[in-house]
């Protein structure tokens, strides 16, 4: 549809509306009193508390939305695990060494990817003693965590 | 060869045998062998060389000591040496045994790990932000490279995480 939409006007609409939002959400604001200040003076009442109303039901979910796009190391969106039991090699016939294969889904910067996020799949092999020693690493993780909470 | 010769010639193989990075040791100590014993180096190397398919031979076919004796007694050897290197053989299998399940394929093997957690204060989209995520960085042994991959977890992804982890612990131990 052409006309109405395509005219400046609106195009600068939509942009106040957008700088509007943004600035709510950027600012945390959370209260009613605090986005109706931000109109001017003589703005058309209900409008005001209309669009103020909308803001506020969408405030966390936009939030949130932030936070999950925002620039990041790349994050891990799943993670899958096997145990084999390795029975034979080219250096030894016979054995019996259980071995665990880790498949980590990572998903790269998604402020890079926009909305095609690329997800990689990285399969790490851990023998017993290396899964020991990541499980004491992550323990102390867990316990570094709970001195921080009870602070 | 004596049998005393042999009994330290056996000694200097199977030391290499379970310390397989000390070349340069093993190398120094047969031409200080050869020297001592007056044999030359370049035969010398070449009956080691011989010798010690056997071990190898050993562990990929699981014998006992008693064909590795066999064996030996096969290829030429005096009951008594054979016999010597069949003990000697039975004393170092375990070690010898863990060392090749050491050098078994493993794909992608996780070396090491580092992390650390932070807080995110603020962003260009949110003042204030204030929540923990913890970084890890995994060190990966490709082929003959080391990679390091960094990731992110939120913290109930962690918490997750060293649930599985312990899940897979119980598994592995249960196989042990």
């Amino acid at each position: 549809p052409s006309g109405a939409l395509s005219s400046l006007p609106f195009l600068q609409l939509v942009s106040a509306l957008h700088n509007l939002t943004r600035h709510v959400v950027y600012h945390g604001l959370t209260r009613a009193e605090d986005i109706l200040s931000l109109f001017p003076e003589n703005f058309h009442q209900n409008l005001k508390n209309l669009l103020t109303k909308i803001i506020l039901e969408n405030i966390s979910a936009w939030r949130n939305e932030a936070q999950a796009s925002q620039i990041s190391l790349p994050r891990l969106v799943d993670m899958d695990w096997r145990v084999d039991i390795k029975t034979s090699s080219d250096s030894i016939s016979r054995m019996a060494v259980p071995t665990c294969l880790l498949q980590l889904k990572i998903q790269e910067d998604v402020a890079l990817c926009g909305n095609s996020p690329v997800v990689s799949a990285l399969t790490v092999e851990l023998s017993k003693e290396t899964l020991d020693t990541m499980l004491e690493g992550l323990g102390r993780i867990r316990d570094q965590l709970s001195a921080v909470a009870n602070k | 060869v004596s049998s005393q010769q042999f009994s330290a010639l056996t000694e200097v193989l199977f030391r290499f045998l379970t310390e397989p990075k000390e070349v340069e040791r093993f190398l120094t100590q047969l031409s200080d062998f050869a020297a001592m014993n007056k044999i030359s180096l370049g035969p010398l190397k070449n009956i080691v060389k011989s010798i010690l398919l056997v071990p190898n031979g050993a562990l990929k076919r699981n014998l006992s000591s008693e064909q590795v004796r066999a064996d030996f007694i096969a290829l030429g050897l005096s009951e008594e040496k054979a016999s010597y290197f069949a003990e000697q053989w039975k004393v170092n299998s375990p070690t010898l045994t863990r060392l090749a399940v050491g050098q078994t394929l493993m794909i992608n093997q996780l070396i090491d790990m580092e992390w650390r957690f932070g807080v995110t204060a603020g962003s260009s989209e949110l003042e204030k932000v204030g929540s923990i995520f913890l970084q890890l960085k995994l060190v990966i042994k490709k082929g003959s490279q080391m990679e390091n991959v960094y990731i992110e977890l939120t913290l109930p992804q962690f918490y997750s995480f060293l649930h599985e982890m312990e899940r897979v612990k119980t598994s592995l131990e249960s196989f042990s």
